[in-house]
């Protein structure tokens, strides 16, 4: 095999500290938008609460239907009088203040398994896109000014982070900046019920800032959580929601330097589960086409080089010469010696009288 | 990465992406991107996906800035650009020649030629000061009356 890919981790500068880490193999698997997609809508789904509607609502008056014969239609009405309520229609869920229909229940299915290999596979695929600088502006994240996609930086950069001062200051200086100020200006407030349900505003995402536990502590944290849109994510419990958000492949991830190294023994201490290996080998097409394995196993292209006229007016041949010399190349002789022109100069000859005899004698 | 090329990102970003603009119902769609030449959302203009991509915008001081991207530099977005900025007092023949060489000379995008000489022909136009439109005669009778009575 070649020499791995490495990639530079950066001091607290955002300068390069020369020294490289081996990119983790996790980032050489497949890129499945289809795996992630359907992965992160069963997760996203294992977080909700039940809700429903009371089991009395529109069932807590002793309505009857007054049958056939009065007029009216079946519907249960509302017994007793003396009130304007008496007689009119209840329960049915087309009656005012009555039941709605398919009344919602606490018992609906909520929750979602989705399988642990599944699990995994999309994770290593939204870390793979992770490292793909053109995902990465697909997803909207301001990643101009950022030196390198994936973004480590050194852990001994994340010592001041523990404030928020601090962590503001690095996310500045390693050029993720622009992606906090998106953040910061896509504040809005929610539209609809969810205002009142503890949902009032919504926002952008930013960086997420994936540290090792053990090695980096967990101070940083506590730094970098007022940021707004910054998450925080130790490697050894990498998240599918927060690593493809939306189910949108390519999350900003900035990395410290002990998390990288980690990553590869995390997936190593994955019992039962190896990465996911790639169906093609060289995803670029063009290459693929171009290739020698390719090219020298094409036969040559049949028939002539002819450029196939689509779309455009059909000439007439009878009046525009070019055409008809294209159809008709004696054409150009038959103008040239003006043979259309030429009169008849004898006379007709008449047939012999005994032609139709012969004629019909044959 | 052997796992990722300029196709598959297509694919994968092709129906939502950041700069894509779906915004009316009769299926034509924008994209914001500025290394798109004709803000059209498509593979062969798509900047942000192909390695090799131009982009031609206003300059702040005038006259246009054509980016380009460095193939070398994929994964690497603050040094991955490569802007040439030609003035507003640069002459037309000359900017042009200079994009034709940067953009299809050395074989970069030869596809792309005519539509960035396009874009910078426009923004050029754009950059130029309004003729203004002479007053209108006064033509009828009322008009001129009302005319002569203001002389």
């Amino acid at each position: 095999m070649a020499s791995r890919p490495t990639v530079t981790v950066l001091g607290a500068d955002g300068k390069a500290t020369g020294a490289t880490e081996v990119l983790p193999k996790v980032f050489g698997a497949p890129i499945r938008p289809d795996i992630v997609k359907h992965v992160h809508t069963g997760m996203a789904k294992n977080k909700r609460q039940p809700y429903s509607v009371s089991e009395k609502a529109g069932h807590q008056t002793s309505a009857e239907s007054w049958g056939t014969g009065r007029a009216v239609a079946r519907i249960p009405r509302v017994s007793g009088g003396g009130t304007h309520r008496a007689g009119q229609a209840a329960f049915g869920n087309m009656c005012r203040s009555g039941r709605m229909f398919a009344p919602t229940k606490i018992w609906r299915k909520w929750h979602v398994k989705v399988n642990q290999g599944q699990k995994r596979f999309a994770t290593a695929s939204a870390l793979a896109a992770s490292a793909v600088a053109p995902l990465l502006m697909a997803r909207g994240h301001q990643v101009a000014t950022v030196p390198e996609v994936p973004l480590v930086i050194d852990s001994a950069a994340f010592e001041g982070a523990a404030k928020t001062t601090g962590a503001l200051g690095l996310l500045k200086a390693v050029g993720a900046g622009a992606d906090v100020e998106k953040v910061k200006a896509s504040k809005k407030l929610r539209a609809g019920k969810g205002k009142l349900r503890g949902r009032r505003h919504r926002q952008r995402r930013g960086p997420l800032v994936v540290y090792s536990a053990e090695a980096d502590g967990k101070d940083l944290v506590k730094g970098f959580r007022n940021i707004p849109g910054v998450e925080t994510c130790p490697v050894d419990a990498l998240n599918l929601l927060q690593l493809a958000p939306g189910g949108h492949l390519g999350r900003f991830i900035v990395w410290t330097s002990s998390a990288i190294k980690q990553l590869d023994t995390v997936y190593e201490s994955k019992k039962g589960f190896s990465l996911p290996s790639n169906v093609v080998a060289q995803a670029d097409l063009t290459r693929l086409i171009n290739s020698t394995e390719v090219q020298s196993v094409l036969r040559a292209p049949k028939g002539e080089a002819k450029t196939k006229r689509g779309g455009v007016q059909k000439k007439n041949p009878l009046k525009n010469k070019q055409v008809q010399l294209r159809l008709n190349p004696y054409a150009k002789a038959f103008l040239k010696e003006k043979l259309g022109e030429i009169k008849e100069t004898e006379k007709p000859v008449r047939v012999p009288a005994n032609f139709t005899a012969l004629h019909l004698e044959a | 990465m052997s796992n990722v090329s300029a196709d598959l990102i297509w694919e994968v970003s092709r129906l939502q992406n950041a700069f894509l603009v779906k915004r009316n119902s009769y299926g034509v769609q924008f994209s914001k991107d500025p290394l798109n030449l004709t803000n059209v959302h498509s593979r062969k203009f798509a900047g942000f996906i192909n390695d090799k991509a131009v982009g031609v915008v206003a300059s702040e001081k005038g006259g246009v800035e054509v980016i380009s991207k460095k193939v070398s530099a994929a994964n690497k977005p603050a040094s991955g650009r490569i802007s040439t900025v030609y003035g507003a007092n640069k002459g037309t023949r000359k900017t042009y020649k200079g994009i034709a060489n940067s953009v299809a000379k050395n074989g970069y995008r030869p596809d792309l030629l005519p539509f960035a000489v396009a874009r910078a022909s426009a923004i050029r136009k754009s950059q130029k000061p309004v003729k203004p439109s002479p007053a209108s005669k006064p033509r009828s009778k009322r008009q001129i009356a009302a005319a002569a009575k203001a002389e």
